[in-house]
């Protein structure tokens, strides 16, 4: 039996479905069999951050009006042969579906697969009761600020009166500006929230140009937003982690720094 | 380098200024109160401290606050010496 996570944030925009993608398509390059879920019906994206979108036939609501086979909803990657998705429906609206049906559709993904990663949207309302209906954990997303902060501990409350342990990403961190005195670090959050931390995945200029193409970045560089989130797949998956490499130039550079790497 | 001047000058960085907002937004928010309501409250607890013991009124602290989840609601005063 496979493993349900939620990706949610509350605040719209901070990265929730980028990290979903690379999570997804990490957890599917250490070998576990991975469905990507759409849970943002009315609003979909997931397709397009995958570069899947030109190959929807079926979609979640279909699926779960009988309309076709789960499986046959589901699209594989063609990168990757352990890799899914599902996608949402974009014309239904939120309450299309209810907690109840997503919790049985995420229960049966979960008998064929390693893990299935919910994309959850952007909200507490419907679509979030939906989206965490099934989930097993979750992972909350929160970039350095204080309004999505504020959200993220809205999120974990009500996830915690649901059950579900959290975890959290920070997202985009500049190592220049936490240095700089502009900007919350990793650590900060931490202290805040009073969460356990996965990572904190550094502002990279590389993971905008490969959304832009349709490639989660852990595909295509190792980029350190990649390796990152090549890292915190590891630690999902429950594989050692090794510490940190720091070598003798990244030293230097930090010591300058240069390094874009988180503080 | 401005903001590092400006931060110097100040002593607070937006960073901190920023942590010191989070902590007070979350207190209110965990708790359901909001900060006008918060004020509204320490007047009356002040009222009714002032009924037992002498006190400054206006100089009553209230204060809440957030440490790993926890969320402590702290009213001060300072009690004003009898006049023997």
């Amino acid at each position: 039996m496979g493993r349900a996570i939620v990706i949610t944030s509350g605040k719209g925009g901070v990265g929730k479905t980028t990290t979903t993608a690379n999570l997804g398509a990490a957890l599917a390059q250490l070998g576990h069999s991975v469905v990507l879920v759409d849970a943002d019906i009315g609003l979909r994206n997931l397709d397009v951050v995958m570069g899947l979108e030109n190959r929807i036939v079926y979609h979640v609501v279909d699926a779960i009006r009988g309309k076709c086979s789960l499986q046959k909803a589901l699209i594989k990657d063609r990168r990757m042969d352990n890799l899914w998705l599902l996608p949402a429906s974009q014309t239904d609206d939120k309450d299309a579906v209810t907690p109840d049906e997503m919790r049985s559709l995420i229960f049966e993904l979960k008998t064929t697969h390693d893990f299935v990663l919910i994309d959850c949207p952007a909200g507490i309302e419907q679509g979030f009761k939906n989206a965490i209906a099934g989930a097993d954990e979750a992972v909350v997303v929160a970039t350095p600020e204080v309004s999505s902060i504020r959200d993220a501990d809205r999120v974990v409350g009500l996830l915690a009166a649901a059950d579900i342990p959290s975890r959290l990403i920070v997202n985009r961190i500049s190592a220049h500006l936490v240095k700089r005195g502009d900007m919350l670090s990793q650590s900060d959050v931490i202290e805040i929230l009073a969460l356990e931390m996965l990572g904190a995945i550094p502002l990279d200029d590389q993971v905008i140009a490969t959304t832009n193409k349709g490639v989660p970045a852990v595909l295509e560089n190792k980029c350190l937003a990649a390796k990152e989130f090549i890292r915190i797949a590891k630690k999902l998956a429950g594989h050692e982690v090794e510490a940190e490499q720091i070598g003798f130039f990244t030293r230097i550079g930090r010591a300058l720094g240069l390094s874009a790497t988180p503080a | 380098m401005w903001n590092g001047i400006k931060n110097l000058l100040s002593g607070k960085s937006t960073r901190d200024v920023a942590k010191g907002r989070l902590h007070l937004v979350l207190a209110h928010d965990r708790s359901g109160l909001e900060g006008g309501r918060l004020q509204e409250m320490r007047a009356e607890i002040a009222a009714v401290i002032a009924k037992y013991v002498p006190i400054d009124a206006s100089a009553v602290e209230i204060q809440i606050e957030t440490r790993s989840r926890q969320t402590q609601l702290t009213v001060s005063s300072a009690i004003q010496p009898r006049n023997v």
